[in-house]
């Protein structure tokens, strides 16, 4: 069992520049949570605080009902693996996945037997002779997580653990850490800047900014149901396409477009009628045959799609321009005209930045 | 963990030999050397060297070095189960004790003559007395004692090793 909880947590440096804000999350056990946000949110930061690398500068920490918001690292029966992997280049995996034991001086069979299980997990089998400098970066990634699988800790804490290595080792090694969960159901958290591991693995996201949390759900929530202007912009490859515009009657205007609203959206988007909001449209929902014109600027052919980027015809602002991942290879050149329709819309009020909802 | 039964330790015991090194002989190894050095410094403290200030002399020193390279190489090869570095922990052992009888034993039934400032003069006294001896020898012998042990456990531990490796071979075939 491994619940965790935290509680308003803060974390003031000594400069007084606070990294976190209120912080509160509750991990269940076998819980795979991903922190996500971009570089100097506070997510490392608060991985590190839970993992006792960082004083907690107010708030309440439990692992399974227990306060460990003092305890130090070694005590909180938690298993952390790092970005540039902290090998002993002098050891070999197999001395390296062993050495923690062997601090707690556990019997030398018994070190073997949990070594020669996780690399038996890691498939590091064969490289259990080598030296760190012998592997490739995703095998010296499974080595560092086979450290931390032998200890069998309570919660495994990844903080960005594929960022030095390349896109497909990147890709592969993110599948066998999700075989991992499912294989260990252990409860883990891992901090990421990138969206794609994050959706892929999370069963939960976290996505902070500024040391705020944004939101917290499932992948699916935050993909499809934004809480706010940020996660929204965050979260999906290529980016939401955000325009301003008014609502009036059953419709939405804006200097380039009008759109018409559903009965739905009519009724969502009432206590807004005369006012100005923000009409968010990820490129996926953009299809080709409606009343929106769109020069293309670039046209981007990825096999399945194709990413176009343009501007709303007659507009020379930064405000008007969009992509859409229009279906199939589409040949449009620069300067095409292509009218496009919006499939799905968000809405989001402009001075709060909050979804309407 | 399910307890380990005596059998399966065993078992563990020799797999676990894939994996990590041989240090028990390389340490002994290195004691070994340690030892070697105490001999070396301490025969000195007697009048060996103006008593036999000679080619055996210098032979001892030149030993001395090559006896601690070689040393140093066998705590390496040893570590990683190589069963000629044993061997060569044997031969060194068995020199070791060779040694023995030929400077300190020599240097220990030698006279050599020195005038007494407080009789005024010149008296025969043993090269290496009985003290000083007694103490080369010691260092000689366990330094011996290391080289020797070392190697008998290098030379089974990478036999074992080369059979169950085999063992492994064959059944992976």
């Amino acid at each position: 069992m491994a619940n965790i909880s935290l509680q308003h947590l803060d974390k003031i440096y000594d400069n007084k520049v606070q990294a976190v804000f209120d912080f509160n999350l509750e991990v269940k056990d076998g819980e795979f949570i991903v922190l996500v946000g971009p570089s100097g949110c506070g997510k490392s930061t608060t991985l590190r605080m839970i993992a006792g690398l960082e004083d907690i500068s107010a708030g309440t920490l439990l692992l399974d009902g227990k306060d460990i918001t003092s305890a130090p690292a070694k005590d909180r029966d938690m298993a952390m693996v790092f970005q540039n992997y902290a090998l002993y280049g002098h050891m070999t995996v197999y001395e390296n996945m062993a050495f923690s034991l062997t601090l707690r001086k556990e019997d030398p069979n018994v070190i073997h037997k949990k070594v020669l299980a996780a690399a038996e997990i890691l498939d590091l089998t064969d490289q259990l002779n080598k030296k760190p400098k012998q592997l490739s970066g995703g095998q010296r990634q499974r080595v560092a997580m086979g450290r931390a699988i032998v200890r069998n800790p309570k919660v495994f804490l990844f903080d960005e653990p594929l960022s030095n290595l390349d896109a497909k080792l990147r890709g592969a090694t993110r599948r066998e850490i999700l075989l991992l969960h499912k294989r260990m159901n252990a409860t883990m958290l891992y901090v990421t800047h990138d969206q794609t591991e994050a959706l892929t693995l999370a069963d939960r996201i976290v996505c902070m900014s500024m040391g705020h949390v944004q939101q917290v759900g499932t992948p699916l929530e935050l993909y499809d149901t934004p809480a706010n202007l940020f996660v929204a912009s965050f979260i999906g490859l290529p980016p939401m396409n955000f325009f301003n515009v008014r609502v009036e009657e059953k419709q939405l205007v804006s200097t380039y477009f009008k759109q018409p609203l559903t009965e739905d959206e009519s009724k969502l988007l009432q206590p807004y009628q005369g006012k100005e909001i923000v009409l968010g449209v990820r490129p996926e929902d953009i299809v080709t045959g409606g009343e929106v014109d769109v020069q293309v600027f670039s046209n981007e052919n990825l096999g399945m799609n194709t990413l176009v980027h343009g501007r709303l015809c007659g507009a020379n602002t930064q405000d008007a321009q969009i992509t859409c991942k229009l279906r199939g290879w589409c040949d449009y050149k620069a300067g095409d005209c292509v009218n496009v329709a919006f499939v799905k819309k968000h809405f989001f009020d402009k001075e709060t930045t909050n979804a309407i909802r | 963990m399910m307890p380990i039964s005596m059998e399966e330790q065993k078992a563990i015991q020799l797999d676990r030999m894939r994996y990590t090194k041989n240090t028990f002989s390389s340490r002994l190894t290195y004691l070994a050397i340690l030892f070697d050095v105490f001999y070396f410094v301490s025969i000195f403290e007697s009048d060996v060297g103006t008593w036999y200030y000679s080619w055996l002399i210098g032979i001892s020193i030149v030993y001395n070095l090559v006896f601690m390279l070689v040393a140093f190489l066998a705590s390496e090869g040893v570590k990683s189960y190589k069963t000629g570095y044993g061997y060569m922990l044997l031969g060194l052992g068995v020199g070791q004790i060779v040694r023995i009888f030929i400077l300190p034993l020599m240097a220990h039934t030698a006279m050599t003559k020195r005038s007494d400032p407080v009789l005024k003069k010149v008296v025969e006294i043993p090269v290496m007395e009985d003290a000083q001896f007694a103490l080369v020898i010691v260092f000689l012998c366990l330094s011996a004692a290391c080289c020797l042990a070392a190697g008998v456990v290098a030379v089974i531990r990478s036999r074992k090793l080369a059979a169950y490796n085999a063992s492994l071979s064959e059944k992976a075939v």
